[in-house]
């Protein structure tokens, strides 16, 4: 009797609470879309077209969103997945995309595939966010249909990626679920508006954002973040905002040239972005750049975006970074920086010197890199790395001359900072 | 007369020259290859490139950034470079004079009895094992056959030893069918060190070049035979 009195009071005290804890996982669940992204259509529905015009339009599609290179291993058969990538909370390989019917996409109807593409929900379950497709979401119809068609029609590949590697509760897709209620907002993410084509493709097929945007929580791209850039998770690079402050040195021309040709007056891609321009922006149209270009080059730069550093530039008291310049530099970047132009890039404002974090900068150091081979720019130039020319304690004094003489970072690494940046890395 | 004048004249204006700007684009190379290909002195691992069959670098430059070879810095500096590029940086590697000095490695020096034991490897092969001599494929110099079997006169010994470890473990691969795997796989452990040794020894004064595509025979008609050449 008693015992029922004192659960009686407890269930009145916290029913409130309760309802309340109720109330919040209704609204999250509401606000991630309902139950609508799990209803996955099952087969059946329209027939889309297969005619030699739309496959064109669609591979010209898959090239700008990308597809490829994220869905293929290195030497493997094209978009029959397996590639990894490293989240903070273990490894997921991306999936079989070629028209098998057991081990790829081959049974899926253009309704499930668009619904995979605007809900990242298959039938599998929710898919990881690295895959973009609050970006995706806002494609047309039309395109996504066309897309469908060009995966249709490339060879089938029975290739069966690894299964994903994953801490729990991470390794549960039903956890995904729980993801989506905290940070996906598909009402952020409405129907893009095809005749803005700049805006349609930046924020949609061309997912820039999945790299230049700043993090938050749990792998999360809050709005405030939107191209504010960041390091990227999984690979460590840096990429800098995309918005107006960022893109002043580029006219909208040479922009739109560095996306199909990978090199610019102002810089070379490299790193992932190098990846980007070769498996994906070198097929864009003149048009088509352009107006990206436009579209990039007008965003207003995010409250969280780095501000332009106003330290004056410093110079290195002991020397030795000068010096460092002066020896294994100078020859193609130019003493002060300058570079010369459709050969060596300058330094002074780049991105890798300019940049809050030193990443960019110590990798190129150490590794090297060749620029992509393009249309505009077939026999590239590149540029040597110098891991087995300069000790750790080197690479530290020359980039840190480099950052603060150019870039007005107050740049002050030790070599056990570059010792701990050591490491090529690679898909 | 004239007109076979003429016809010279085109050919001449039209073929490609050894080097048009090629060097200074590939500075990345030069870290670990050397200025003209000739490898680096010193402590040395990385391969010399000069003067091999371009039929066979192309096959390793599309080998790092496809993946049947695996070297993160090749495969960082190559990801990027399409069929004609790399062909082209082939081309220009191989048109340079090979390396006439023995790699510099501080190898410790063969006791008689292991450097016989490698010169008979060379020229004769161990028949026991199946495994045939290295010259049989390699040329009597040891300086190739066009179009893609490379000299393997002056290498480093450790970079020989790495890639018969590379296709005893199967991440180095060639065109199918694969000889080399096959004589890794057979050849004795404690002989991969001693050939190597002594070919990193050997030298090539009159810069030999490969031997012209089917000027001899191998014993085998292995894949790399049948290399694509890059012209």
């Amino acid at each position: 009797m008693k015992l029922r009195r004192v659960f009686a009071i407890a269930a009145l005290v916290l029913l409130p609470f309760v309802l309340a804890a109720a109330a919040v996982v209704g609204v999250l669940f509401a606000r991630q879309g309902g139950f609508a992204p799990y209803r996955v259509p099952h087969g059946g529905g329209r027939a889309v077209a297969g005619d030699a015009a739309t496959i064109a339009r669609g591979e010209y599609l898959a090239r700008l969103g990308d597809c490829v290179a994220c869905h293929t291993t290195r030497g493997g058969a094209p978009l029959a997945g397996g590639r990894a990538f490293a989240t903070g909370i273990g490894t997921v390989y991306s999936s079989n995309l070629t028209p098998d019917r057991d081990h790829g996409i081959g049974d899926w109807s253009a309704d499930e595939f668009a619904h995979a593409m605007r809900h990242g929900v298959a039938r599998r379950g929710p898919l990881y966010p690295v895959f973009p497709y609050a970006h995706f979401a806002g494609v047309s119809d039309a395109d996504l249909d066309a897309i469908y068609a060009w995966l249709r029609a490339q060879p089938a590949s029975d290739f069966v990626p690894p299964p994903n590697r994953l801490e729990a509760p991470a390794d549960s897709r039903r956890a995904l679920i729980g993801w989506r209620m905290l940070y996906y907002r598909p009402d952020q993410t409405a129907p893009l508006d095809p005749s803005d084509r700049g805006r349609y493709l930046v924020e949609g097929l061309g997912h820039c954002a999945m790299c230049h945007s700043a993090r938050g929580e749990r792998g999360s791209l809050p709005p405030e973040g939107h191209f504010a850039g960041g390091v990227i998770p999984g690979v460590g690079w840096y990429a800098p905002p995309l918005d107006s402050v960022q893109l002043q040195r580029y006219s909208e021309q040479q922009l739109a040239d560095y996306l199909r040709d990978g090199t610019s007056p102002h810089g070379s891609a490299y790193g992932p972005m190098a990846e980007v321009a070769y498996a994906s922006l070198r097929w864009l149209t003149s048009e088509d750049a352009l107006a990206i270009a436009r579209h990039l080059k007008q965003i207003a730069p995010s409250p969280l975006r780095p501000q332009p550093t106003a330290v004056a530039a410093q110079t290195d008291a002991s020397g030795k970074g000068a010096d460092v310049y002066a020896r294994a530099c100078a020859d193609c970047h130019g003493k002060n920086g300058e570079g010369e132009n459709g050969a060596y890039p300058p330094l002074r404002d780049a991105v890798a010197v300019t940049a809050p974090d030193p990443i960019n900068a110590v990798r190129m150091v150490l590794y090297g890199g060749m620029e992509v081979t393009t249309t505009g720019n077939p026999r590239p130039h590149s540029m040597p790395p110098f891991v087995q020319q300069l000790d750790s304690a080197e690479v530290a004094a020359v980039v840190n001359h480099i950052r603060r003489t150019w870039g007005g970072q107050d740049s002050r690494l030790t070599d056990d900072d570059v010792d701990a940046m050591h490491g090529i890395v690679i898909d | 007369m004239q007109k076979l004048l003429a016809f010279a004249l085109l050919l001449y204006a039209t073929a490609p020259l050894a080097d048009e700007g090629v060097g200074e684009r590939l500075a990345a190379c030069v870290a670990c290859h050397g200025k003209s290909g000739e490898g680096v002195r010193g402590a040395e691992y990385y391969p010399h490139l000069a003067g091999k069959p371009a039929g066979y670098l192309f096959e390793q430059l599309k080998g790092f950034r496809d993946g049947r070879r695996v070297n993160p810095q090749m495969a960082w500096l190559v990801q990027f470079a399409d069929d004609t590029w790399l062909r082209e940086i082939a081309d220009y590697y191989a048109a340079l004079p090979p390396r006439a000095h023995a790699a510099d490695t501080g190898a410790d020096a063969l006791t008689p009895e292991r450097r016989e034991r490698a010169e008979r490897l060379v020229r004769e092969g161990d028949p026991v094992r199946n495994v045939p001599a290295c010259s049989a494929c390699h040329g009597a110099n040891l300086a190739g056959l066009e179009p893609g079997i490379p000299a393997t006169v002056g290498l480093p010994a450790d970079y020989i030893v790495a890639q018969f470890g590379h296709w005893r473990d199967g991440v180095r691969h060639a065109i199918e069918p694969d000889c080399m795997r096959e004589v890794a796989r057979a050849i004795a452990p404690e002989d991969i060190r001693a050939i190597a040794t002594w070919l990193s020894q050997q030298s090539n004064p009159e810069g030999t070049r490969p031997a012209p595509a089917g000027s001899f025979t191998p014993p085998t008609s292995c894949g790399a035979l049948h290399t694509e050449t890059t012209r």
